[in-house]
């Protein structure tokens, strides 16, 4: 385990506007925001931690949990080249009963 | 929707209509729902873009297309409702709206007057035609036979005389070099015809032929050429030969020259020619006068709005006129106050028999068939030689402006209509009378008879396009 995992303390607060990315906006983004979640594309290397605390301090909600993956790029032909496009994490935000965030409203 | 009448006064109304927000809600979402069939959207497969997201997206852009026909339809619905017919363009004015509250403007309108026309049955009229006396078939044909009197060399050594025609050869010198164009042989001059410029033709009279001698003359300042102008130059001349007319005589031979039987056949076809001319200018009177007849009779109210846009087209007129300095003499001293509230009455006669006209035509279901707007299509096209089809195309791709040739076709028709159910004497006047008869009557009447005569057309255009404009409307 690297070091970052053991670092227990909150992160600054601008950290926390370099974690969050963007909201995801799709199909399976809305479905999940029926059942009180919220997606967003994350800084590759955010911990779950980190991410609960972004969250929390910039929507101004509580966060129930958040489950993460590493959203692999697609390998993409260009000009007759291979090339992969760059991975992303994904992080899907259950907030607690009761709070909701506007997706797509801006930070 | 609700509808309050805040004004009514003459022929215009006010409204204040309010639309309320759920009824704009529904229509937005209606008519996001409908974008949302086709619009793509990454991440989203077409059609499955959740309303919430198309509302954030497009919401905007939706609201003000949703509010401007809105607006179109509830303006339409209260005049439907109310049975009334604009005479023009609603002024509409949004008084208040925001996202989510209650939509607020007000429609000021001008309605068509409810115009009952005059039984036409009651009206006597006079439909003028010309006379022809034999004196003036007898005029013309001498003309005709003047422009067509042939030139005979004369054998007898004379001197040249104004009149005569003489064959020149010419070459013109200025500043000692001969120019361009200023040189001919054997060049057509009737002498005194002005034809060259002043002085020349002068100097060639009491010449002979077969003469060597130069003319010296001054091209004019404002000569054609800018070269020539003002320059003094030489002309070497030699008069080859001198023609002199001989008049043409009024036989049968004439005629068969022209292609016709006799001299009567040709007097005949002359007085036709002559009586055709001023057909016009009879019908122009005696409608002239049915319009006056018709101006009497009818005393309804007509749409301010109207007046003004019309006035304001003559006084632009007026003022472009005055701008070149072609003003009516009687015009001049006038006070432009004076003059604005004439041609006011003007703009109100014109737009009142417009509007009578229109109705009158509608009532009657007067109708332009194709073929007749086609005929004035080639009219239209044969008065610009060479372009025809220019012209022709031009016509057929702009609807405006085959309208405008539908609107006095329109008021033709309509005028023979009243025409024939008027009681109608005619009366044959030859033609000087014909013509002095617009200087009787006082004053004013003839004015604004002249002036309308003038510029008569474009009152009924307008006033048949705007019914159409209404028609379409209420379709």
């Amino acid at each position: 385990m690297s070091w970052k995992f053991l670092n227990k303390s909150t992160p600054s607060l601008e950290r926390m506007y370099r974690v969050i990315v963007a909201p995801v906006i799709t199909e399976k983004a809305t479905l999940a925001g029926e059942h009180g979640a919220v997606v967003f594309k994350v800084a590759k290397d955010a911990t779950k931690p980190e991410i609960k605390a972004a969250v929390e301090q910039i929507f101004d909600v509580k966060v129930k949990a958040v489950n993460t993956s590493v959203v692999k790029g697609k390998t993409k032909r260009f000009r007759g080249r291979l090339g992969v496009r760059n991975d992303w994490k994904k992080a899907v935000v259950s907030l607690e009963e009761g709070h909701s965030i506007d997706v797509g409203s801006g930070i | 929707m609700q509808v309050v009448e805040t004004k009514n006064e003459g022929l215009s109304r006010e409204f204040t209509i309010t639309v309320g927000a759920d009824e704009i809600d529904q229509k937005v979402g209606a008519k996001l729902e409908e974008v949302g069939q086709t619009v793509k959207m990454p991440g989203f497969r077409p059609g499955k873009v959740p309303m919430k997201i198309l509302r954030q997206r497009f919401g905007s852009s939706v609201l003000g297309e949703v509010l401007e026909k809105t607006v179109g339809e509830s303006s339409q619905s209260a005049l439907v409702d109310r049975e009334l017919k604009p005479a023009m363009q609603p002024k509409i004015e949004i008084t208040s709206f925001e996202e989510g509250q209650d939509l607020v403007y007000t429609m000021a309108v001008e309605i068509m007057p409810a115009i009952t026309p005059v039984d036409f049955g009651t009206l006597e009229l006079t439909r003028y035609k010309p006379e022809i006396t034999d004196e003036e078939v007898q005029n013309a044909l001498d003309e005709l036979a003047k422009n067509n009197r042939a030139t005979s060399k004369i054998e007898k050594d004379r001197k040249t005389q104004s009149g005569d025609v003489v064959m020149l050869n010419f070459k013109g010198f200025v500043d000692g070099e001969a120019f361009q164009g200023g040189e001919a042989e054997d060049f057509r001059l009737e002498l005194g015809s002005g034809q060259f410029i002043p002085g020349f033709e002068d100097q060639l009279i009491g010449q002979k032929a077969g003469e060597d001698m130069k003319v010296t003359v001054t091209f004019p300042e404002e000569y054609g050429a800018a070269h020539l102008a003002g320059k003094e130059a030489i002309f070497e001349c030699k008069i080859n030969e001198i023609h002199e007319y001989t008049d043409r005589e009024l036989n049968d031979d004439f005629a068969k020259e022209l292609g016709l039987e006799s001299l009567d056949d040709l007097r005949d076809q002359m007085r036709q020619r002559i009586e055709s001319e001023y057909a016009d200018l009879a019908r122009a009177r005696t409608k002239r006068e049915l319009l006056d007849v018709l101006f009497d009779k009818h005393d309804f109210e007509v749409p301010p709005g109207m007046v003004q846009s019309e006035f304001d087209q003559i006084w632009e007129q007026f003022a472009k006129a005055k701008e070149e300095g072609q003003v009516d003499d009687e015009d001049k001293d006038k006070d432009e106050e004076v003059l604005k509230s004439e041609y006011r009455d003007i703009a109100k006669r014109r737009v009142l028999l417009g509007l009578l006209l229109a109705h009158v035509g509608d009532e009657a279901k007067i109708q332009i068939s194709q073929e007749e707007l086609q005929k004035a299509v080639f009219e239209q096209a044969r008065r610009y030689p060479g372009q025809e089809r220019q012209v022709f195309e031009y016509y057929t791709q702009n609807p405006e402006m085959m309208a405008s040739l539908r609107a006095p076709l329109f008021e033709e028709k309509t005028v023979d209509y009243i025409l024939e159910l008027a009681k109608v004497n005619d009366l044959a006047l030859p033609v000087d009378k014909l013509l002095e008869s617009d200087d009787d009557g006082d004053e004013k009447p003839k004015k604004a008879a002249g002036k309308k005569a003038a510029a008569k057309k474009s009152t009924s255009k307008k006033g048949a396009a705007k019914k159409a404009a209404a028609k379409k409307d209420a379709d």
